[in-house]
């Protein structure tokens, strides 16, 4: 049996668990697994319902039948596959151990205090990766090269904003025109400047989004699936106005 | 490339006294910095590298470079290039305080914008279709300079900008022969090994991954490749003057 006070103190740690999950780029059911799996290790029911900027939580001691309900904000946080997997293999750990609730939380602290990927190292690599997205869409040097630089203006431009805390849909109209004006500068040489001004934009595809929203659909919660690929939706929308800017500007026609 | 060049001479025989003037402004302006910065000389540095960058949108592209293809889109990006000096000036975020790293380089590349017009008349041009210290390519290794002597927190969309034009000023020795546009080349990429250099080493590695010696070494490759792609470059524009 549970006291009032150990209810609420496993109620407010996983709902803090289950929103950092939600807010790194986990899907829904995963979330909803691992907090019910680290519930089940301490001995409580979780029930837990999400939305796109809330999530609704439940705990429950099955031998007394009381029950909290918590509501709580889901922080926007960079998505991180490292720290998801962590996180659920703690959820594994605290079931196959028997972990007690500080056991778990000082874990928990432990691992999201990990240093986090360099920004500039981020920035490097998103470059290099749209460059070779430019050679698989048929790219030749020039162009990947021009698309290397663009992305470096465009992504430089994103991390810089998301700092200050401009608007997110604007960011991405922002770096996807800011991308696209770069690449364009291939349409003065004698390269595949049609594929570099396409891929220039690439790095900005909500791919996460997109696929936690299908996942979500897929597994019945289709609420939360739908206002993910709403929001997927509405970034694309962004930066094809951002790319439309750019092609109106130099090619006076968006094809 | 005839019309590349005739721009150029008409830009240069009509605004040759108000680039006088810039280079004067900046060669002053430089100068004060060295000797005298003070709060009020980096705020008229910034102005004048604002007024410089929307200078090279307006007159040199949109009214002197207005044959050429594409023009208005070369001065959007110098128009941005203007506005992003006019948010730093709003924000205050690039101190324009002598940082006392490189400055045997960084003097260089202040030289540099003189060079242009003495590498044009060495490669048998004359006034007025040569490169002057006034255009784009020689504003760009100014502005590195300035960066890399004056910056402690670099400018990282600006660094971005320049970077990538000089990969057009690359790609331009290539397709329309212009080798003076060599000396932006050779000066950005190890403006930027520096620039990422400095930044690298103010890194706490407890809180960043991965390590510092990994970084170098990413980007030690990276300037590896933009050498060897500049070197293949050079080499290749040697063989186009042989056979011709």
């Amino acid at each position: 049996m549970k006291t009032r006070h150990e209810l609420t103190e496993i109620l407010d740690f996983i709902a803090e668990y289950a929103t950092y999950l939600l807010g790194s780029g986990v899907h829904t059911s995963r979330a909803i697994r691992n907090s019910q799996r680290i519930g089940e290790s301490l001995g409580v029911d979780i029930q837990l319902s999400s939305f796109q900027r809330s999530t609704i939580l439940t705990v429950r001691d099955g031998e007394t039948g009381e029950a909290f309900t918590r509501v709580v904000k889901i922080p926007a946080l960079p998505i991180s596959f490292e720290r998801n997997s962590d996180l659920s293999a703690l959820s594994w750990d605290a079931l196959d151990e028997g972990l007690t609730l500080d056991e778990i939380r000082r874990r928990y602290a432990e691992l999201t205090s990990k240093p986090r990927i360099d920004p500039i190292f981020v920035l490097l690599t998103v470059g290099l990766a749209n460059a070779s997205f430019c050679r698989l869409f048929g790219g030749d040097w020039t162009a990947m090269a021009i698309v290397f630089t663009s992305t470096l203006v465009g992504f430089a431009a994103k991390q810089r904003m998301q700092a200050h805390g401009v608007n997110h849909f604007l960011i991405f109209i922002i770096a996807a025109f800011m991308a696209s004006l770069c690449a364009s500068s291939a349409l003065r040489f004698d390269c595949t400047a049609e594929t570099a001004l396409a891929t220039s934009v690439l790095f900005l595809v909500p791919g996460v989004p997109l696929i936690n929203g299908v996942i979500d659909i897929v597994e019945g919660h289709i609420l939360i699936g739908c206002s993910r690929l709403i929001n997927a939706l509405l970034l694309i929308i962004c930066i094809a106005v951002g790319l439309s800017a750019t092609l109106l500007m130099v090619k006076d026609s968006l094809l | 490339m005839e019309t590349f060049w005739n721009t150029i001479a008409a830009y240069n025989a009509a605004t040759w006294p108000a680039q006088l003037l810039l280079v004067l402004s900046g060669a002053v302006l430089t100068l004060l910095l060295y000797k005298r910065p003070s709060g009020a000389v980096r705020t008229a540095m910034k102005i004048y590298m604002a007024l410089l960058n929307f200078w090279i949108a307006g007159v040199y592209y949109l009214v002197y470079g207005e044959p050429r293809e594409y023009h208005t889109l070369l001065a959007l990006f110098w128009a941005i290039m203007g506005a992003i000096w006019i948010y730093d000036l709003a924000v205050k975020h690039a101190s324009l305080e002598r940082t006392g790293h490189h400055a045997l380089f960084a003097g260089v590349l202040f030289l540099m914008p003189l060079a242009y017009p003495l590498c044009s008349l060495a490669l048998g041009r004359s006034f007025p279709m040569m490169t002057s210290p006034v255009m784009p390519c020689s504003v760009a290794v100014f502005t590195i300079g300035l960066m890399l002597a004056f910056s402690e927190r670099v400018n990282i969309i600006l660094a971005m900008f320049l970077c990538h034009w000089a990969l057009i000023g690359l790609s331009k020795v290539y397709f329309f022969g212009i080798p003076e546009d060599y000396l932006l080349a050779c000066s950005v990429v190890p403006a930027l090994y520096l620039f990422f250099r400095e930044y690298i080493r103010m890194l706490d590695p407890a809180h960043s991954k991965p390590g510092p010696h990994v970084l170098n070494a990413l980007l030690g490759i990276l300037c590896l490749i933009i050498g060897g792609f500049f070197t293949f470059t050079l080499l290749h524009q040697l063989n186009l003057f042989a056979e011709i």
